[in-house]
């Protein structure tokens, strides 16, 4: 009797084990279109959360400043063979020294941060480490994590609330990813750079600098507190970008970053 | 698969209609323990503690569906919390999900029919055995 148990527990356990990969070779997410689902919601989501940030915000539209923004995502685009089309960049006017990303590519940068860079090379490495975000779809699972999936998807078939499409806005813009995402996208960020030819240690010397402000200026440096360990984060962005090439060139030319930052230095004065 | 055997004695209605029960308390605990698979087998459990001293039909019955319960909930318990990292934490939707929840559905249907079908049968007091379940149950419930 336990010799005819055992021989039919092995054959069920075979046979549940069989039939699992007899149906694992389907392409079941191609099947489902589970991609295109999920690429229309992150669409959806992305757009929605970007008129949330633009109906209570001002964009700042100087065609100088849009134009070279525009021209750093390009360049760190075309150099990391990404479609630049599909980042979709806003500057916001405010004092806080802030950037984030949206889901679908939205990167929102806030004319604080640009302010307060000492360097273009800073704000590049920002937007380098925003894209990084971006494209390892950090933003998304940050979203799913802390919002959850469903609601997700009731924000954009519109059954949720305005309060909660608010929320995954202000966590977005607000809140820290997890450590080990922020140093993946610093990481990430520092390939971008230097396959464009940019210094990367301007951006470490950036978070370096914000964390000592940090004290300082707590409301106003968004950027830093949501970004925690800077000093650590800096140090480990130079050490990696130790043996990486020097030859490196700014993608704006000196005179068109210095009117950028008159320009917003003498409106926000 | 599942086999019609000659008992050790001929059970009366009244022990054919608990016999009978305890598939479909199963069955009923299904519905409730679809989102959480541990109802399924505290149900049955429940059931089986409650016929422990009773007659070795009803309690070779209600030990059969037991067991049962007992392989699905390793079955459906990966199922769920797969799908709850979904839901809930940052695991993504795979082919590997899919063929998963596919071959899971398959064994809990097959479940699902036998249990029906044996709770008609036992309801008339006919002895069914399944595969597997049936021997190990042999096993687990001797009598007295």
């Amino acid at each position: 009797m336990m010799e005819k148990t055992l021989t039919q527990l092995l054959i069920t356990v075979l046979l549940f084990f069989g039939t699992l990969f007899a149906l694992q070779q389907v392409d079941w997410v191609s099947l489902f279109k589970v991609e295109e689902i999920t690429d229309k919601t992150e669409e959806k989501l992305g757009d929605l959360l970007w008129e949330t940030f633009k109906a209570s915000e001002t964009e700042n539209s100087d065609p100088i400043l849009v134009k070279s923004v525009d021209s750093i995502v390009a360049k760190i685009s075309e150099s990391n063979d990404f479609d630049k089309e599909f980042f979709k960049v806003h500057v916001l006017n405010s004092d806080e020294v802030n950037a984030f990303a949206l889901p679908n590519g939205h990167l929102v940068i806030y004319t604080g941060l640009i302010v307060d860079a000492e360097h273009q090379d800073e704000l590049v490495g920002v937007i380098g480490h925003e894209m990084a975000h971006i494209q390892m779809q950090h933003v998304m699972k940050k979203l799913v994590k802390e919002i959850g999936f469903s609601v997700l998807i009731s924000i954009t078939t519109g059954s949720a609330g305005g309060e909660i499409v608010k929320q995954a806005a202000k966590t977005l813009s607000s809140s820290a990813f997890d450590r080990s995402l922020e140093k993946e996208a610093d990481i990430k960020a520092v390939d971008y750079l230097t396959n464009a030819n940019v210094n990367p240690a301007p951006f470490a010397d950036f978070l370096y600098r914000l964390s000592l402000a940090d004290s300082q200026l707590p409301s106003i440096v968004s950027w830093i507190s949501t970004h925690p360990d800077s000093k650590e984060r800096a140090e480990y962005i130079l050490e990696y970008s130790k043996d990486k090439s020097t030859d490196f060139k700014s993608i704006l030319s000196e005179k068109t970053w210095e009117s950028i930052k008159e320009k917003l230095t003498f409106s926000e004065n | 698969m599942i086999h019609i055997k000659q008992f050790s004695y001929e059970p009366g209605d009244h022990e054919a209609e608990k016999a009978s029960n305890s598939y479909l308390m199963s069955l009923i605990a299904i519905i409730a323990g679809l989102p959480f698979p541990i109802i399924n087998l505290l149900a049955t459990f429940i059931f089986y503690l409650g016929n422990r001293k009773s007659t070795y039909f009803v309690r070779w019955h209600c030990t059969q569906a037991l067991v049962s319960q007992v392989s699905m909930l390793f079955i459906n318990s990966v199922a769920f919390w797969w799908t709850i990292g979904i839901i809930f934490w940052d695991e993504s939707l795979t082919n590997n999900y899919f063929a998963y929840m596919f071959t899971a559905f398959i064994f809990n249907f097959t479940e699902f029919v036998a249990t029906i079908y044996t709770a008609i049968k036992a309801r008339k007091g006919i002895h069914v055995e399944w595969w597997l379940y049936g021997p190990l149950t042999n096993l687990i419930c001797k009598p007295r």
